[in-house]
């Protein structure tokens, strides 16, 4: 059961997601649209529940990200990469906010 | 004979008194125009009388006289290829005589008098005949061998027979019967239209009745003395499908009535069919059909009698073993007929205003369809599949007619409007109509199609259905929120839709489609489901999977003539082929 709560994945350029390493997650470094979706494909195979994908990587694989959205087994969290967040992550928030409730409370131009 | 005057006149109704010795049903002939009519009701000495013609200028103390016998019909060589009105009165010859309109009281024999057919006898003097035994036979068309048979109710041996050119009312046999009667058989008979021409034992039908129409004949199939009807709101494509069935229906014989719709309908008719070919045979359509027409401009009171002049010369081709397709357009209008004449007889009307007895003559219509085991000795078989249409007003087929319709057919083809309206034609709901069919007919697909048919065909119901279950979902929280896996479900479904189920009647090639080629087509659409599947599977995204370059090829295969069927086999291994280097590439 425990090592079943700690597998994690991380995904994304290397510099990033080195330090997920260090607590036990399986680092998957990639850079290309291919890379991202086999990693991605590749955790989820191996049942990883969690896998952390930088924003930037995030990006180059929009289909392989919307599998995941709908399975339960598998849950893809966009972080923010080295460069800090390129709005990503608070894009995909509000995608959900909206669909949820019906309108876009999370708009700052409001 | 009966002579009576008129008393009242309403419009196709007259009274008339002074025709106690008149029966029921009887023909009488109406005033010194000698219109014809039919007797509906016996009140003492008094009569109602529908007339089959325009009754203007008619009035009180004008001469009716009964002819003595039921309104009969003509049967013999010379039906096929003619066109009749509802009463058969040959159009083609009215019109060389009086010119495009109907005169009133016009007489001319049904069936051409004048014309010398090659009698061939197949019994020799002294062989023991039967009713319904075949005596001999006419080349009528190419393609119809016209047998000429024992009329019902004359049995004996035969005394003499020829073989020759005849005109239909020439003796060509004579019968003595076991009394000592002696029978003079002409190649001409007449029977009631009222009644259905009797038959030995009726049967369960146990073959389809391949119409070559993709969503008929996979989902929905009639069997072959089966009862259809297509209801569908107006500009839904009842009169298309009901020609397509016409033209393409594995029937011997096609009987087509049009019933009160419009002209037009009919002249497409008459100029189609002498210019397509039948694909097993090789001669025009027109060889092996009869048309019955009363337009919605001619007289209701011959619309009521339509149908009933279709089915007996339906029958009538039955007792020679063929098989028989019998397709009333509309019985709406049929029935509408009904309701003008029961409401001018002042008979308590039932719902909408319709009679009582409505689908009480309804099922009258339809039950004399089936399949059966033909008078006569030798055990042939013969079936009648009658289709009708019904056009309920606003298509809403809660109304009468089609609900008392619905009790009796086994196949429902409901149209709908929406379907019609996106151009998907031919527009049957799949998700409405429905064939009780299917379980006596699953043994005959899975002998002479493929034993993979049955399950092909539930297959592609339940994607089918799925796909209006996950279209519901898709309205509410929209498409993102399906799983890949549904996502191709959806995709399979349109392709079902689009590339299968629908088919264009006016193309040469997709208006008819051999079960072979449905099996391959739909064999390849489900191929591709569970290859797309596989893929996701194997880790390959959607749109890879939804854009193959194959599909273009798998949507384009409706095209491919019947002669080319090897292309399939092209197609199923290119789809192997892209499957497989998608998953080289994209998979794991």
């Amino acid at each position: 059961m425990a090592d079943k709560l700690l597998k994690m994945g991380a995904v994304g350029e290397s510099d990033a997601i080195q330090a997920f390493r260090a607590i036990g997650a399986v680092a998957v470094p990639a850079t290309t649209p291919d890379e991202v979706t086999q990693a991605l494909h590749r955790l989820a195979r191996e049942g990883t529940p969690v896998i952390f994908i930088t924003e930037s990587a995030a990006r180059m694989a929009p289909e392989a990200i919307s599998r995941y959205e709908q399975t339960m087994e598998t849950a893809v969290i966009p972080i923010p990469g080295i460069k800090g967040s390129d709005g990503y992550g608070e894009q995909k928030v509000r995608e959900s906010v909206i669909k949820a409730i019906g309108a876009d409370i999370l708009n700052q131009n409001n | 004979m009966a002579q009576g005057k008129i008393v009242k006149v309403a419009g196709s109704l007259i009274v008339a008194e002074g025709m106690s010795s008149a029966r029921m049903f009887d023909v009488v002939r109406v005033s010194r125009h000698r219109l014809i009519g039919e007797i509906l009701e016996l009140r003492g000495d008094r009569a109602s009388i529908q007339v089959y013609e325009e009754t203007s200028g008619l009035g009180p103390g004008e001469p009716v006289e009964s002819t003595g016998a039921p309104l009969s019909l003509e049967l013999g060589p010379g039906l096929i290829e003619s066109i009749f009105d509802g009463i058969q009165r040959p159009l083609v010859d009215i019109r060389k005589k009086a010119g495009d309109r109907i005169t009133r009281g016009i007489e001319l024999p049904s069936l051409n008098r004048e014309k010398e057919w090659d009698f061939v006898p197949v019994v020799k003097p002294g062989d023991k005949v039967a009713s319904g035994d075949v005596i001999g036979s006419v080349q009528e068309t190419p393609v119809v061998l016209h047998k000429i048979m024992v009329p019902y109710g004359i049995e004996g041996v035969v005394e003499s027979i020829e073989q020759g050119s005849f005109k239909i009312e020439d003796t060509i046999a004579v019968v003595k019967g076991e009394d000592g009667q002696v029978h003079h058989l002409s190649m001409l008979q007449r029977w009631p239209v009222r009644r259905g021409r009797p038959y030995k034992e009726k049967l369960s039908p146990q073959m389809p009745m391949v119409t070559g129409q993709r969503v008929i004949d996979t989902l929905f199939p009639i069997a072959s003395g089966g009862v259809a009807a297509i209801p569908g709101p107006f500009g839904s494509g009842k009169t298309v499908v009901q020609h397509q069935l016409a033209k393409w229906a594995d029937a011997d014989i096609i009987v087509y009535v049009g019933c009160g719709e419009r002209g037009n309908e009919m002249t497409d008719v008459l100029m189609e069919f002498p210019q397509l070919h039948d694909p097993k045979t090789g001669e025009t359509l027109m060889k092996r059909t009869v048309l019955i027409a009363n337009t919605s401009d001619m007289p209701v009171a011959a619309r009521e009698a339509s149908i009933y002049t279709g089915i007996t010369i339906a029958e009538y081709f039955r007792d020679m073993g063929y098989r028989v397709a019998i397709m009333a357009d509309s019985t709406s209008r049929w029935a509408e007929a009904l309701r003008e004449m029961s409401g001018r007889l002042e008979e308590m009307p039932g719902e909408e205003g319709y009679p009582a007895y409505l689908s009480s003559r309804i099922a009258e219509f339809y039950e004399r369809a089936g399949q059966v085991v033909c008078l006569g000795s030798d055990g042939r078989q013969g079936a009648i599949s009658a289709i009708g249409a019904v056009s309920p007003p606003g298509g809403d087929i809660s109304e009468p007619v089609s609900q008392a319709t619905l009790r009796i057919v086994k196949v429902f083809w409901g149209l709908s409007a929406q379907l019609a309206y996106r151009r998907h034609f031919p527009a049957i709901d799949w998700l409405l109509s429905y064939s009780l069919y299917t379980d006596n007919l699953s043994e005959w697909f899975t002998d002479h199609v493929s034993p993979e048919w049955e399950q092909l065909r539930q297959r592609t119901m339940q994607i089918l259905q799925e796909e209006s279950e996950l279209e519901e979902i898709v309205r509410l929280v929209g498409m993102d929120a399906l799983s890949w896996k549904d996502r191709l479900t959806m995709e399979v479904a349109r392709s079902i839709r689009e590339d299968y189920l629908h088919q264009n009647a006016f193309d040469e090639v997709d208006t008819y489609t051999s079960l072979t080629k449905q099996y391959r087509m739909l064999r390849l659409i489900l191929d591709y489901a569970d290859k797309g599947q596989t893929a996701l599977d194997a880790g390959v995204n959607l749109s890879d999977v939804i854009s193959m370059k194959v599909r273009e090829r798998i949507g384009r295969a409706k095209y491919i003539p019947e002669d080319s069927l090897k292309y399939f086999d092209e197609i199923e291994d290119e789809l192997a082929f892209e499957t497989n280097e998608l998953i080289n590439r994209g998979g794991l």
